[in-house]
């Protein structure tokens, strides 16, 4: 029995194939989100890297902030359902999953059996989000993916006040040029996305094990940051990235 | 705060063939047009118009056969049938009005001074237009904001302000003696106050009377409201912020009893009948908490409606019931300082709302987190807790406005009340169904 789950991000699409729900037999990841050619990009990948066609694909779930969009799918569900189960899949210990997405973060908490029970997200703001990390990257000119590594090097860390994408921009620009070292600066923006995401998931309670999914996980800096915030170990998965979409193939077998 | 008078709800779903509408609508839209049309035909003749905050004792303008209008609940209804920006604009561009405050205040402060300088509201086809005040009848029970909306239209339009100061109820879960003193005082300073403005004597015969239509209206609609929490309940819970409207605007006349003993019989019918105007199967009931995004009533609508959920109550509604004894000038002075849950403490307002998730069996909170009633939206944030803890429902937060288009995220809306529903779901599959206590 094989199941896709195609998560339709703002940012970035992502799809998994998986086999009776247990076996991932291909993944793909595509930076480029909802309302481009990235959800049919990931889609085809998924299916090439798997080496099975459309029709051979029992059952399709979408997911994500693109999920109304994409018509070659059997169904779709709410991105936090997905990111529950596709961590409760990868890290079973997991209570509460923080998701940082490209324009949204949220807080979910699971049952022992991986039940969502409850969740809370940003209000309409960008601050804290994948897309707050990628603003600050354009205006220091490096890729949004090397952030993390450039963290390593700080010897301190240079303090940005600003919550708001806008002025903390302004912000990070008075301080490049103030010639403030490139390491620093970096990391005191995984701080302040740190302290941003650390002030949700403590409105929704912290229950350990607590693990980080989507691709900001991947930014180890950030990964410590909120380690240091929220004053606990926070758990990545190498499929972080993946979350969402092992999530919707396992509600679409659950469905079968 | 106020309520939708607009009638038929602005692009709410596409029906066809068009269902006719209930009767009870019909007799709203014409009331609601006739208070308007009363108050033009009182400003042409150069007879005072009053506007008024929304829980203002209203008892006293009705007795003396003023009429008034509600800029409240004219904002709603404006907002819903999306004609409100330009006034938002107005205030927010020309007068300097920073988008912090109320969006009801805005428009209605846009609209205030583009008629001050003479562009007819009339003519531009905003419906409803509001008659020009003469005076102002302001009580601060829900909010320390209407105070600056207020003055503010005062000075700009230089006419007086009939005042009740009404204090919060941050400490008891009563309102002391001095406080109801104080209110009293007020209604009875007021009332001297207007006997010299109107050039008329205060009828207190006709008071009593208006009291005591007053409390018919608010028992019926208790009554009504109540209904809902059969299963599946016999209105779409929308229903109730266009029906509260005769409450806003005509708690005091008889013509509200006419509605409001119509809009039960018809109630009543379709719980006789198995009927409901919730179109499909009511799959999950949650209560819905503040007020309805105007602008997009119709959208959270149809997204609801698409899940099988039924906002089946909230406590936005509960606002006019003003409840109080014919005849009691301290119950009155009572009752107008408590009926809005902003005068209350968080778990003052949440242990109302915990008894209500209970009595109407929902099985889930939907949470508008308003840009504009900040006090009716910050409860909210600690507030969850304590619905999640004692009524061990989930609860989602959305963000919105009541009439300021710009916050509103249909996107984000969906996903929200998408993730409420799968938790729902999951509940239900684990605990069986949650039956409401009057089914
Ligand atoms: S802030 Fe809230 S209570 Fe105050 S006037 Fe606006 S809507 Fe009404």
């Amino acid at each position: 029995m094989l199941t896709m789950g195609l998560d339709i991000g703002s940012t970035a699409c992502k799809s998994i194939i998986l086999r009776d729900g247990e076996q991932i037999l291909a993944r793909s990841v595509v930076p480029l989100g909802t309302g481009t050619v990235g959800p049919r990009k990931a889609f085809g990948e998924a299916l090439d890297l798997a080496g099975v066609a459309r029709s051979e694909i029992d059952r399709i779930l979408l997911t994500g902030y693109g999920r109304f969009s994409f018509d070659d799918a059997d169904g779709q569900m709410s991105e936090v359902s997905c990111h529950a189960r596709g961590i409760y899949f990868l890290l079973p210990s997991v209570r509460t999953v923080v998701d940082i997405g490209g324009q949204d973060v949220k807080a979910l908490r699971l049952s022992e059996k991986g039940a969502l029970e409850n969740f809370v997200m940003n209000d309409k703001c960008a601050a804290g989000t994948g897309r707050f990390l990628g603003v600050m990257a354009g205006v220091m000119n490096v890729k949004t993916e090397d952030l993390g590594a450039l963290s390593e090097g700080a010897t301190e860390e240079v303090s940005i006040s600003n919550t708001c994408t806008v002025f903390a921009e302004s912000e990070v620009i008075s301080r490049l040029s103030a010639g403030v070292r490139l390491a620093d600066l970096t990391a005191g923006i995984h701080a302040s996305v740190a302290k941003r995401v650390a002030s949700l998931v403590f409105r929704g309670g912290v229950v350990r094990d607590v693990a980080l999914s989507g691709g900001v996980a991947l930014n180890r800096g950030v990964v410590r940051a909120l380690a240091r915030e929220l004053k606990i170990d926070v758990l990545v998965h190498p499929d972080c990235q993946m979350a969402g979409a092992i999530g919707a193939a396992l509600f679409a077998r659950q469905q079968l | 705060m106020a309520g939708n008078s607009a009638g038929e709800t602005p692009g709410a779903p596409a029906q066809k063939p068009k269902a006719p509408l209930p009767k009870s609508r019909a007799l709203v839209n014409e009331q609601t047009a006739g208070v308007y049309a009363r108050a033009w035909e009182a400003h042409e003749r150069g007879e005072p118009v009053g506007w008024s905050t929304a829980i203002f004792p209203q008892e006293l303008c009705e007795t003396f056969d003023v009429p008034v209008l509600y800029p409240e609940n004219n904002a709603a209804a404006i907002s819903a049938r999306h004609m409100g920006e330009p006034f938002i604009q107005h205030a927010e561009g020309e007068m300097k009005y920073p988008i912090n405050i109320c969006s009801y205040a805005r428009l209605n402060m846009g609209m205030a001074d583009k008629m001050r300088k003479a562009e007819s509201i009339q003519t531009q086809g905003i419906d409803p237009a509001m008659a020009p005040p003469a005076f102002l009848c302001l009580a601060n029970n829900s909010c320390t904001q209407l105070m600056k909306w207020y003055e503010n239209l005062s000075r700009n339009l230089n006419i007086p302000v009939f005042f009740v100061d009404c204090l919060f109820n941050y400490s008891e879960e009563e309102p002391a003696a001095h406080k109801i003193a104080y209110v009293r005082g007020q209604i009875e300073n007021c009332i001297r106050q207007m006997e010299e403005f109107f050039g008329k004597k205060f009828d207190w015969d006709r008071f009593l009377e208006v009291q005591r239509i007053s409390q018919t209206n608010r028992v019926l609609f208790n009554e009504i409201v109540a209904l809902n929490a059969r299963k599946p309940a016999p209105m779409n819970g929308f229903d109730l912020f266009n029906y509260m409207a005769p409450l806003v605007i005509c708690r005091g006349k008889e013509s509200t009893t006419v509605i409001l003993t119509e809009l039960k019989k018809e109630t009543e019918a379709h719980i006789a009948a198995g009927t409901s105007t919730f179109r499909g199967e009511e799959k999950h009931r949650v209560h819905w908490e503040g007020i309805a995004c105007w602008p997009n009533l119709g959208h959270n609508l149809k997204t609801l409606g698409g899940y099988g959920v039924n906002a089946v109550m909230n406590g936005y509604v509960t606002a006019w019931d003003v409840a109080y004894e014919p005849g009691d000038l301290d119950g009155m002075a009572r009752a107008y300082q408590v009926s809005s849950t902003n005068s209350l403490t968080t778990p003052g307002i949440m242990k109302k709302r915990i008894a209500s998730i209970d009595r109407f069996g929902c099985d889930g909170m939907l949470c508008h987190v308003n840009r504009s009633c900040k006090l009716m939206t910050f409860h909210i944030m600690v507030g969850r807790e304590m619905i999640e803890e004692e009524a061990k429902v989930p609860v989602a937060n959305f963000d919105g406005d009541q009439s300021d288009t710009r916050v509103f995220s249909e996107a984000q809306f969906e996903t929200r009340l998408q993730g409420l529903v799968e938790i729902m779901s999951g509940n239900r599959n684990k605990n069986g169904n949650k039956e409401a206590r009057h089914a």
